[in-house]
This record gives C-alpha cells, structure tokens and sequence, in this order.
C-alpha cells in the first residue's frame, strides 16, 4: 500500500506534517497578561520600597511572591498560552519554567544593581526608578524570551 | 522510531493536517483547528466523525468559562497510527532518493 503513492506526493504529505506542527509550536508560550501582570508587580514594589509605611515594605515582596506562585504553576510550562490548546511536553520542552525563573531572578539583581547605582547618584527614588526599569525589561524582554523557546524548539522539532 | 505502516485514513490532505495538529498537542479546542484549516464547523465534524469511528481521536464536551467548549484528542491507536503514517511516507522518500542517487 505504501507504494501506490509517488515520493513527490509523500514529500507534499510530509511538508503538510510539518506544517501543522509549526502552527503548534508558534502556541509555545506564556500569556500576555502574565508578563504585565509581573512588570506592574515589579514596578509596583519599587513604589512601595520608596514611599509605603514600613509595615508594606516590609510584606510586600512575600506578597507578591505568593501570588506570583499561585498564578505560575498554572501558566509557567509555556504550553497553554490560551484555552485552545495544550501543546505536547515533547514539543516545548521541559525547560521552560527552569528558564523563565532564571530570568526573574537575574531581574531581581538587575532590579538590585540599577537601585544602588542610581542611590549613589543621589537620586531620590531608586527603587521606584530601578523597578520601571526592570518592568520594562520583564515586558519587552519576557515575550522575545519565549520567542527565542519556539524558535529552539522549531529547530529541534526539524523538518 | 514507529513501524512503516501507510494508512489510507489519514492520507487524505484535510485529515492528515488534522492528525498532525492533534498529534502535537495534548488536545485541541474545536475552533483551533476549524481556524487554522480554514473548515467550516460542518465539514469539520465530518472528518472528526470519521476519524472517530475509527478509534483514531476522542471528543469531549466541557464547559469552560460558561461557555460550550469542545476538546478533542489523539487516542493511543491514532497516534500510533500517524506515527506509522509519517515514518511510511519518509521510507517512501528515502527509497526514491536512493534510487536516484549514483
């Protein structure tokens, strides 16, 4: 049976393959709100540490840690970016969430370097300065992240 | 690596686009596929139906957001199938190119 088509049809069939699974992997992500959602947290902090009581600065990055943890666990596997689909853990890769911590925590040294340089600066609000900072590095830098997942895994899905 | 196995089921165009879409993924939303094939709900439900019948793909009916959602998903059989499909269509390749080769 597997004769009676010619190989330029079982290429055309292959390509077709390929294509669908590319359609899947352009899935491979986190969603958008997550990244805004994080860049406000970020920021956020940073206002708080410059002018909220003691009391807030003291509890606000517990907080905002224990939220970020009760979202991640659901949106951090990159492979359900929205309600339509959950692509295969062979296909994203079990990396992912590894990667994107590892990217918030070097943040929070970014977040910590760009406070201190811009105190001995004599600026007056380091905190609020160095957390729009890194909300926009989380904003911008979050999605090309994971654009740079999906074009991994398209190499390693291979054609 | 699956065993060459050719299936005249899932050859066709639509449907090996469909099995693709669905073998990558864990399931798939209804309107995902209908969308990426540019199918109408109707004919899509032909070909689902039919792969269906074949014990090739499950669907399930769930209520998400208060909204009707229908999943669908690769059973074990058809992705054994399309994994017997795929290898089948690269063995033909690989024989045509070892042909032509000196």
């Amino acid at each position: 049976m597997a004769q009676s088509i010619g190989a330029n049809d079982a290429r055309s069939a292959l390509t077709t393959v390929e294509y669908s699974r590319q359609q899947v992997i352009a899935e491979i992500d986190l969603p958008r709100w997550y990244w805004l959602g994080l860049a406000a947290g970020w920021f956020g902090m940073g206002v708080v540490t410059d002018f909220g009581p003691g009391w807030l600065v003291i509890s606000i990055v517990p907080v905002f840690g224990a939220v970020h943890a009760s979202v991640a666990h659901r949106v951090l596997s990159g492979r359900k970016r929205s309600s339509q689909l959950s692509v295969r853990a062979e296909l994203a890769g079990t990396h992912i969430p590894a990667l994107v911590i590892g990217f918030l925590i070097a943040l929070v040294g970014v977040t910590i370097a760009i406070a201190l340089i811009v105190n001995a600066d004599g600026a007056n609000h380091p905190a609020a300065i160095a957390g729009a900072f890194a909300a926009v590095i989380v904003a911008l830098g979050g999605p090309q992240l994971m654009a740079a997942v999906r074009r991994r895994a398209l190499r390693r899905a291979g054609p | 690596m699956a065993e060459p196995r050719f299936d005249e089921l899932i050859h066709p165009s639509t449907r090996l686009s469909i099995v693709a879409l669905l073998a990558a993924a864990d399931w798939v939303d209804f309107g995902f596929v209908r969308d990426r094939l540019g199918l109408s709900d109707s004919a899509l439900s032909k070909q689902f139906a039919t792969l269906e019948e074949a014990g090739y793909v499950v669907t399930e009916r769930l209520l998400v957001n208060r909204r009707h959602r229908v999943r669908v998903r690769l059973t074990g059989t058809g992705r054994r199938a399309f994994g017997g499909h795929v290898a089948a269509l690269q063995e033909i390749v690989a024989t045509a190119d070892q042909t032509v080769a000196p």
